[in-house]
């Protein structure tokens, strides 16, 4: 008997051992390998993906504690077409370098922008504070973030 | 997966899974690193998710209830006990946003060798008793009596919950870290201050954590500051003075002397921090 | 350069092609490749550092559920090295450090691999060890290779001896006698730096197969060609026996830069006839991380009042750890740097690479120009303060222009540092060094000069012309992030096709299909690569004028290519396109493609200065000036950057935007080597730091944006007059927060990192300087 859950929008089921960490299952077993294997500490971030909305460091949460859970991955954001605002800041910045940390980044500030489309520079890099970049130096990762809440129209765009 | 993943439906089943082949599984942000420390991963997980006792905050005149499953982002949200802003700024500090979805209280306060715990010297400053259940039923006693058994302490026994009697004065948590965040702080402090009606200190508790391998109550530097005027008081030199009170550790991150030297600084915010937050409630 | 393109037309500001899928989660690194055939692969590795091994035992691993294969040193009995062979695949009889490989194990899982490296039998005598350069160079030291003298050399010329693995020297004039004159004071300093890890995101990791007879290694490197000949060696099979592929690679900042786990999953690959994986655990990157070095450095000038500094005398320490690896060739870096920045009128540079029981070292960004020039910069403010002249001023005075001589001789071109200063104080004029900030935390400010280099050497390129007109660049480069391979090489080709870079297609890095080449590194891609894919350029387009000149009946030399097309000069819109010339050089040459080659011209040096070098001269120097203000906190010893700019010398700009991406990712890890990372060995020859935990990398709320500008102009035989943006950003960083913070505390800082419990021991005068005795006493008895 396995673990069940919802995994980008689709049933699935995990039927290994229990407290594997999902990000583990994720990339072994489900080879969706968008999230990153980095620290594996909870430190990084790079590993991020929602549990029912909420974004969380796949590297600590064994699938056995996902029973009936949403679980959305970066795969599950857009599709190949598309790219959420988020993505497309990142695009129009050009702050894309190595990419690993990216997942990660996109998970977190997708999910920030939602309950805070009109952060200060500070606020973004608070909360940032499990994301790391090791290429960027970040600065250029506000910029982008910045530029979602200054568009022409004063718009927010997430 | 029954086998090596259980969900036990109350507190006493949890008791009754436990024992040296089972470890309790709250937020998992310890449990799930244990590979990484060298230690016995093979451990069946009694998972306390199921138990909803257990992820409750219930507020009333009497006192606080946190159940020992409410994450760090949980109490970071509590907005309604002006008191108890340590905990507050100590939930909502710690870690990493996505850390503290998922770090509990009850973990906090029993991961046995995590000697930098944001929360522990919050609620000690607050002072916070722990409900624990065993075998032999549950019982209560003061988060200080239970840190100075920690070590011993059963491990078929579950802390369950933390209440905080309710006060009338105020709190603040400060943190001692090398970068801005995001990191174990290398030394920690919180204040709770209740102010008498000449604008004395009434009441003071202050913990530090992180400076020794367990948090602790600072009761020499809450004597001394006991019944001071606030406006006049030098807190930074008179901790500065009782720091021989500790036995600093030595670590990676930081030497022992070093604790001792930021820790009159981080007295001083926490304490400028409460009085600023007096001032206004009066 | 000929007429026929415009090279106006390869500056824009191009987005990178790999972006969307690495935002998406889609792209496939190393560590993402494999899937349910893959076998997996674990090592066991030495937890002692210094030790002969009595017994080695396998048996009952390999019976263990799911272990298909395990290997060991008699699998792989060739040495390898660079200067020197003295690295084995695996420890061989003994352990030099701790982490060090002594075994593989393929097995259907990961799990299982791992358990059944806990069930090999391993028993060790321990041997003395030595864990510091100081104990490593004490007399009577034991020598972490005994049998030093018996290694085969692969480069002549370095001076060697016991615990010496390497040494590189400098003697240009008569330093004796510039230090005897009775009118130059004499300034003399010495300088301890740590380790710093890279901590790419993506861990070194290889998938390996055995296909056709041949070994097929997918790997994260920085250097294919590297891989394929060093695997080759060890393995003792013909290169041509090995093809390496190299996906996106997550990261790399040198550490990727040699041959590391690829043998191990390719022994294991020819065992089991299976594709394996094997990818470091983030615990093993930390622990067996092949660092920038710690070092140490001792510095000597002799100045006069005016500021002319007639003679230096250095000696510089680097820690190989147990092999020599890059340290062995960086040895020659120091005469650049130390060597550099400065008019000298003698200077002599004694730079040993020194065994020690260690994990070993690495390249890494800029590798020891980092700290050399911390090292010289500090130096420098010291010499400012002994003769008592203003540090800008004596900067802008003494810095090295056109006809100056380097340190090895060499002759500089075009006068780069001293308007690049200019450029700096006119946008910010300096004011006050040193002050008391209203809060109580001290403030200072510094502004620092930094010389480096391009690393050339080999290149290949070939250029396929379409049908389409969209051309295909094969070459051997590899994208490790800094997005050369993704902008300006096909700006660099579109430019000179006259077609837009969105119609180059760039070939991932195959040695199967492409020429050799040095690696990804030291930020010779665009120089390198780029003239190498320009010469191929020329060659495509030869051909193509040739057969539209037919066509259009005019000579070639009275044709241009642009925006797709071939046109009369001065004539826009006339001629053809190019897919019309393309197609009907079908069916008069065939298709058209091109090949170009580039290697390092080759500046002379004077000759019989330079001992032990592997280069004696610096092909193409690249300059930097920073500047940066800070306050300490003196109770805390925190530093905050309040601001930080620079003027960096990039030949010619091909994209802004990403060269701003480069230095403000180069500068941040600058940061973190100056304040925030540190690296502890501990007495059993183990690293402190492990994970993320206690390696302490800039977070976002640790940076500031970089303020910079580009100095354009300077000479660079670069393709189209650039110079590589992506290695320098890092190089004057730690120097430039040294002397800040220095002349912040009023203290002599002379240790890297400076992290809070660092410089709090600063304040308190309890680290003045360590015990560097050692180096110093080299000094004396070493004029060779
Ligand atoms: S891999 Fe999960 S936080 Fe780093
Ligand atoms: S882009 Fe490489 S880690 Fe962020």
């Amino acid at each position: 008997m396995g673990v069940d859950f919802t995994l980008n929008g689709k049933p699935r089921s995990f039927a290994g051992d229990p407290r594997t960490s999902l990000l583990h299952a994720l990339r072994d077993d489900f080879r969706l390998t968008g999230a990153k294997d980095v620290c594996g500490e909870g430190f990084c971030g790079a590993c991020i993906i929602y549990v029912d909305g909420e974004p969380k460091t796949s590297c600590l949460l064994p699938v056995g504690a996902l029973q009936g859970t949403e679980i959305t991955t970066i795969e599950g954001i857009g599709n190949v077409d598309t790219l959420n605002p988020v993505q497309q800041a990142f695009i129009d910045f050009d702050v894309v370098q190595c990419g690993m940390c990216f997942p990660g980044m996109v998970m977190t500030l997708t999910h920030y922008l939602k309950d805070n489309p009109r952060p200060s520079r500070a606020e973004v890099k608070a909360a940032l504070t499990g994301n790391i970049c090791r290429c960027t130096g970040y600065e250029r990762i506000i910029d982008a973030v910045m530029s979602l809440h200054n568009s022409a129209s004063g718009e927010v765009r997430t | 997966m029954e086998q090596r993943f259980k969900y036990p439906p109350s507190v006493e089943d949890a008791v009754s899974a436990l024992g040296d082949s089972a470890v309790l599984f709250a937020g998992g942000t310890w449990v799930m690193r244990a590979p990484l420390r060298d230690e016995d991963c093979e451990k069946t997980f009694i998972s306390l998710a199921k138990i909803p006792e257990l992820h409750l905050v219930s507020v009333n005149d009497a006192g606080v209830k946190i159940g020992a499953l409410v994450t760090h982002h949980a109490l970071a949200a509590i907005s309604d006990v002006p008191e108890m802003t340590a905990l507050v700024q100590a939930a909502g500090r710690s870690a990493n946003p996505a850390i503290r979805r998922m770090a509990t209280v009850g973990g906090n306060i029993c991961a046995k060798d995590f000697a930098a715990a944001d929360l522990v010297p919050a609620l000690l400053a607050l002072g916070a008793e722990v409900e624990v259940q065993s075998f032999e039923g549950a019982a209560s006693l003061t988060l200080e009596d239970y840190l100075q058994t920690r070590s011993t302490r059963p491990s078929t026994e579950i802390l369950t919950s933390i209440h905080i009697p309710r006060h009338s004065g105020r709190s603040a948590h400060a943190r001692g870290l090398l970068r801005q965040a995001g990191e174990y702080p290398v030394a920690n402090v919180s204040v709770y201050l209740e102010p008498d009606q000449n604008g004395a200190i009434n009441a003071a508790r202050i913990a530090v954590g992180s400076v020794e391998s367990t948090p602790k109550r600072w009761h020499a530097l809450e004597a001394a500051v006991s019944g001071q005027p606030f406006g006049r008081l030098s807190i930074s030199d008179l901790a500065q003075s009782l720091t021989q009170e500790f036995t600093p550790r030595d670590g990676v991150d930081a030497p022992a002397t070093y604790r001792l030297r930021i820790l009159p600084r981080l007295v001083a915010q926490a304490f400028a921090d409460a009085m600023g937050q007096l001032e206004r409630s009066a | 350069m000929t007429e026929s393109m415009d090279k106006t037309t390869a500056v824009m500001n191009l987005p990178r092609r790999d972006a969307r899928d690495k935002l998406q989660g889609r792209t496939k690194y190393t560590v993402d490749a494999g899937g349910s055939d893959v076998l997996h692969a674990a090592l066991l590795r030495s937890d002692v550092a210094s030790a002969r091994i009595t017994r080695l035992d396998t048996s009952a691993a390999l019976k263990m559920p799911g272990v298909q294969a395990i290997a060991t040193a008699a699998d792989a009995p060739g040495l390898h090295g660079l200067g020197i062979a003295d690295h084995p695949v695996f420890a061989d009889k003994v352990v030099r450090y701790h982490g060090e490989p002594l075994a593989v194990i393929a097995a259907e899982t990961l799990a299982q691999a791992r358990a059944a490296a806990k069930a090999i039998i391993i028993e060790y005598a321990e041997l003395p060890k030595v864990l510091t350069m100081a104990e490593a160079l004490s007399q009577d030291a034991p020598l972490v290779h005994p049998d030093w003298e018996d290694y085969e050399i692969l480069f002549e010329g370095g001076n060697r001896s016991g615990n010496i693995a390497w040494q590189a020297t400098v003697d240009r004039g008569d330093t004796d006698a510039a230090f005897a004159r009775d009118d130059v004071t004499i300034v003399e300093g010495s300088y301890q730096v740590g380790r710093q890890n890279h901590v790419s995101f993506e861990p070194r990791a290889v998938v390996a197969s055995f296909e056709d007879g041949r070994y097929h290694i997918h790997t994260s490197t920085q250097a294919p060609w590297t891989v394929k000949s060093v695997t080759a060696k060890v393995l003792g099979v013909p290169e041509a026996a090995v093809h390496v592929t190299v996906p996106a690679v997550g990261g790399g900042f040198g550490l990727k830069f040699d041959c590391s786990l690829e043998p191990y999953a390719t022994i294991l690959a020819r065992k089991t006839g299976r594709s394996v994986s094997l990818v470091n655990s983030r615990k093993e990157e930390m622990m067996t991380c092949l660092c920038r070095e710690n070092a140490d450095i001792h510095i000597r000038s002799a100045v006069t009042k005016n500021g002319e500094i007639v003679g230096r005398d250095a000696t510089v320490l680097m820690d190989c750890g147990a092999y020599g690896g890059e340290q062995v060739f960086l040895t020659t870096m120091t005469a650049h740097t130390l060597g550099g920045n400065y008019k000298l009128g003698s200077v002599r540079i004694r730079t040993k690479a020194v065994y020690t029981n260690t994990p070993p070292n690495g390249a890494f960004r800029a590798c020891n120009g980092v700290y050399n020039t911390f090292a010289l910069e500090r130096h420098t403010d010291e010499i400012c303060a002994a003769i008592g002249m203003d540090p800008f001023e004596f900067r802008r005075r003494t810095v090295v222009g056109d006809q100056d001589l380097g340190a090895t001789g060499q002759v500089f071109e075009g006068n780069v540092l001293g308007p690049m200063l200019d450029q700096m104080v006119a946008k910010h004029p300096i004011g006050k060094r040193s002050d008391t900030l209203p809060d109580g935390r001290l403030y200072g400010r510094a502004t620092t000069v930094g010389t480096w280099f391009i690393f050339v050497g080999p290149s290949a390129a070939t250029v396929i012309l379409n049908a389409d007109a969209s051309a295909t660049l094969v070459t051997a480069g590899v994208e490790i992030g800094s997005g050369t391979m993704m902008q300006s090489l096909p700006q660099i080709v579109a430019a000179n096709l006259g077609i837009h870079p969105d119609a180059v297609i760039v070939k991932t890095a195959d040695t199967d299909a492409a020429g050799r080449d040095l690696g990804v590194g030291g930020g010779r891609t665009t120089v390198s690569i780029g003239a190498a894919s320009e010469a191929a350029c020329a060659d495509v387009r030869d051909k193509l004028l040739e057969v539209a000149s037919g066509l259009l009946q005019t000579k070639p030399d009275n044709l241009v290519l642009t925006a797709g097309r071939v046109e009369m000069k001065g004539r826009p819109g006339s001629g053809t396109t190019i897919r019309q010339v393309v197609q009907h050089a079908e069916t008069t040459i065939g298709p058209i493609s091109g090949s170009g080659a580039f290697t390092a011209p080759g500046v002379p040096a004077m000759p019989g200065c330079a001992a032990g070098h592997f280069i004696d001269a610096i092909d193409v120097p690249v300059f930097a000036v920073h500047d940066c203000e800070v306050a300490v906190d003196p109770v805390t010893g925190h530093v905050e950057i309040l601001s930080y700019r620079l003027v960096q010398d990039v030949g010619r700009a091909l994209n802004h935007r990403a060269i701003h991406g480069q230095i403000q990712g180069g500068v941040v890890q600058g940061i973190g080597y100056a304040l925030t990372e540190e690296i502890t060995i501990n007495k059993n020859g183990a690293f402190d730091q492990t994970g993320f935990e206690s390696y302490h990398l800039p977070l976002a709320g640790d940076v500031l944006p970089i303020e910079f500008e580009l100095y354009e102009g300077a000479p660079s035989i670069g393709p189209l007059g650039t110079k590589g943006a992506g290695e320098v950003p890092i190089l004057n960083v730690a120097a430039t927060l040294g002397c800040a913070i220095a002349n912040a505390t009023d203290k002599k800082v002379n240790t890297l990192p400076l992290t809070p419990p660092r410089i709090t021991a600063l304040l308190e005068g309890r680290q003045n300087g360590s015990n560097l005795g050692h180096v110093a006493r080299l000094r004396g008895g070493d004029k060779r």
